[in-house]
């Protein structure tokens, strides 16, 4: 698999000790945000809280229908008189008072069961997210100023008792530009939640995964976007936040050496979950670009063909000439033949006329053409005329 | 990403895209070798991202400043990017071609004169106006003026005005009467020395008599009281004669 780098731990004042810790395989898990998203999606379903519409809702009446021939629609209306509601249509999902269409039951399938191996690949993969920079920018998460990613600091901050001192923490690591973008988002919620205990919203910020809790949890829970999980109970709401992988996440020391025997390596099995095995990857290497310029690939190949070869629009040669001329070479002589041959043709014949008619033809005009109304056939004529008397 | 994607616009908004459009080849997200070139108050640098630091998100950027002059920072580009892919050399020089150019625009406007724009509330201005019309007229700058011109007549600087438009005149002795009244209220209470004071018949006016007669109506005291030489009485265009034993008429005369 792809190699594991050495990553620094960084202490409460931001400062890298000697410590190091060989990134846990979970990080060079598969990507794969489909599933991802997929699991997030079913595991979202099963926090619900069923509702439905009260059970007798719409049909707590006697209305029956008043048939045809009252010249009223056919809908069951309601018994009685002396007050407005008799009369009134009842029952259907059209009629004002009536029940709905399709109402909804609390017997719906609310909750989802996914597949253990499915839940856990897509915990590998959402944590294997959170090692990549890009996606945790991507993701909106403020961590320009952050020393390393994933971000490790020593298992002192879980004795951290003050929010103060938390808030200096997270200041020092670079990690507050993410807190104070949370902070800057808090808005009121669009919608009925408001009345109903989740008046406001704001954005998700750095999460905190922790070993052993000496404090840390009172620590931090009030600054605002800091959500804090321990390590053997990573929950794929927390680390995936709306089902897009990418979290901004501080680990602890001891939190992050606990990853390897959690997750396992490929080599070994998890201790810490039975039967468990980090997912093997479709492709090994997954550098389409490198692989295609790879020798054995390019060995197997042919030539590329780079002749391009554009269909030619078909003109007939009987209407252009030099496609008649690429056929038939001959073509060309050929016509010109034809047209001097005409153009004797046609001078013999004028000279023929013009002879019978006594005419001494100096160029142009054919002088014979009278009412045209222009100046030279008429002049010829002028000319013409004395001659002839 | 398409997280920095705008919605209207394949546009970018990451601050160290190149090209500024949402692409593969310009992501600074989505490209492991990257470089821009950005311009921070005038100055060009280009900044560099390599995969050796990638995972170092607050050392990633390499920046380096580039040569005033244009074409010795074109050579930096080219050294710098020298066995970069393509895309990214060419794109780096034309962004800092253009930033160049923008950059003479800037210092050349800035030397012309800058007219400063001030936004107009339409709303502000309507009511300033209003108010400026209602204190306008609350501040009945008339009555002031004619008040300060009748002070100033009073105190002599005008000399002895004999032509009085007809009415003003009638006014402001109309208001005399109703002062008088209550000046004399006053001055009943008051003390002081009694003077005589002779008045021209000329410049007897029916005003005059009534005063007078008011004067008479009211105690006798009132004949002997003067007032105060601090309280001038009315502007009359009267001569007075002065005993010289009593100076302390102080009325200018003509």
């Amino acid at each position: 698999m792809a190699a594991r780098p050495l990553v620094t731990v960084y202490d409460e004042k931001c400062e890298a000790t000697k410590s190091t810790v060989r990134l846990p395989a979970v990080f060079r898990a598969q990507i794969r945000p489909d599933i991802v998203s997929f699991v997030h999606f079913q595991m979202l379903k099963n926090t619900q809280q069923p509702y439905a519409v009260a059970e007798k809702a719409g049909h707590q009446t006697s209305a029956e229908s008043w048939g045809t021939g009252r010249a009223v629609a056919r809908i069951p209306r309601v018994r009685g008189g002396g007050t407005h509601r008799s009369g009134q249509g009842a029952f259907g999902n059209m009629c004002r008072g009536g029940r709905m269409f399709a109402p909804t039951k609390t017997w719906r399938r609310w909750h989802r069961r996914i597949n253990i191996t499915q839940r856990r690949y897509a915990i590998c993969s959402a944590v294997a997210a959170t090692g990549v920079p890009s996606l945790i920018l991507a993701k909106g998460h403020r961590i320009e100023q952050v020393p390393e990613v994933p971000l490790v600091m020593s298992d002192k901050i879980q004795e951290l008792k003050k929010t103060r001192e938390a808030v200096k923490l997270l200041k020092s690591v670079g990690a507050w530009p993410d807190v104070q973008r949370c902070i800057d988002s808090k808005r009121l919620r669009p919608g009925k939640g408001k009345m109903r205990n989740r008046r406001r919203i704001m954005k998700r910020g750095p999460l905190i995964v922790y070993g052993k809790n000496d404090g840390i949890t009172r620590a931090f829970r009030n600054i605002p976007g800091v959500t804090l999980i321990k390590v053997d109970r990573l929950n794929l709401l927390k680390i995936a936040p709306g089902g897009h992988v990418g979290r901004f996440i501080i680990w602890t020391e001891g939190a992050f050496r606990q990853l390897d025997e959690i997750y396992g390596n490929w080599s070994k099995k998890s201790a810490a979950k039975k039967d468990f095995n980090l997912p093997m990857p479709k492709m090994t290497n997954s550098d389409l670009s490198r692989l295609l310029r790879a020798e054995e690939i390019q060995r197997a190949l042919r030539t590329p063909r780079k002749r391009i070869v554009r269909s030619t629009m078909k003109k007939n040669p009987l209407k252009n000439l030099n496609l008649m001329v690429k056929l038939n070479p001959a073509a060309a002589m050929l016509k010109r033949r034809a047209i001097m041959q005409e153009m004797k043709r046609k001078k013999a014949r004028q000279a023929k006329v013009d002879k019978k008619r006594g005419v001494v033809k100096d160029t142009k005009p054919k002088g014979k053409a009278p009412a045209k109304g222009k100046a030279k056939p008429a002049a010829a004529a002028k000319k013409e005329q004395p001659k002839k008397k | 990403m398409l997280s920095f994607r705008t919605k209207v616009g394949r546009f970018c908004r990451n601050e160290y895209n190149l090209t500024g459009l949402c692409n593969r080849n310009s992501c600074p997200l989505a490209n492991s070798q990257y470089a821009t070139v950005r311009e921070e108050k005038g100055i060009c640098y280009l900044y560099m991202k390599t995969i050796e630091r990638s995972h170092f998100p607050n050392r990633l950027w390499e920046k380096v400043k580039l040569s005033r002059n244009y074409e010795k920072a074109i050579e930096q580009i080219n050294t710098q990017l020298m066995y970069w892919p393509n895309f990214i050399k060419h794109k780096c020089k034309q962004r800092f071609t253009k930033m160049t150019q923008y950059l003479i625009r800037v210092r050349r406007l800035t030397m012309k004169k800058q007219k400063k724009l001030v936004p107009l509330s339409k709303k502000v201005e309507r009511r300033e106006r209003r108010r400026e019309a209602k204190a306008l007229v609350a501040a009945q700058v008339d009555r002031a003026i004619e008040k300060e011109l009748l002070d100033r007549l009073k105190k002599g600087t005008y000399g002895d005005i004999y032509n009085f438009p007809a009415h003003a005149f009638d006014k402001a002795l109309d208001k005399e009467g109703e002062e008088d009244e209550e000046e004399e209220e006053e001055e009943d209470e008051q003390e002081s020395e009694g003077e005589v004071e002779y008045v021209a018949e000329d410049e007897f006016e029916e005003s005059d008599i009534s005063d007078l007669e008011d004067m008479d109506a009211e105690s006798s005291s009132e004949d002997d009281t003067e007032k105060p030489p601090a309280i001038p009485k009315k502007k009359r265009p009267r001569v007075e004669i002065e005993y010289e034993q009593e100076p302390s008429t102080s009325r200018t005369t003509s």
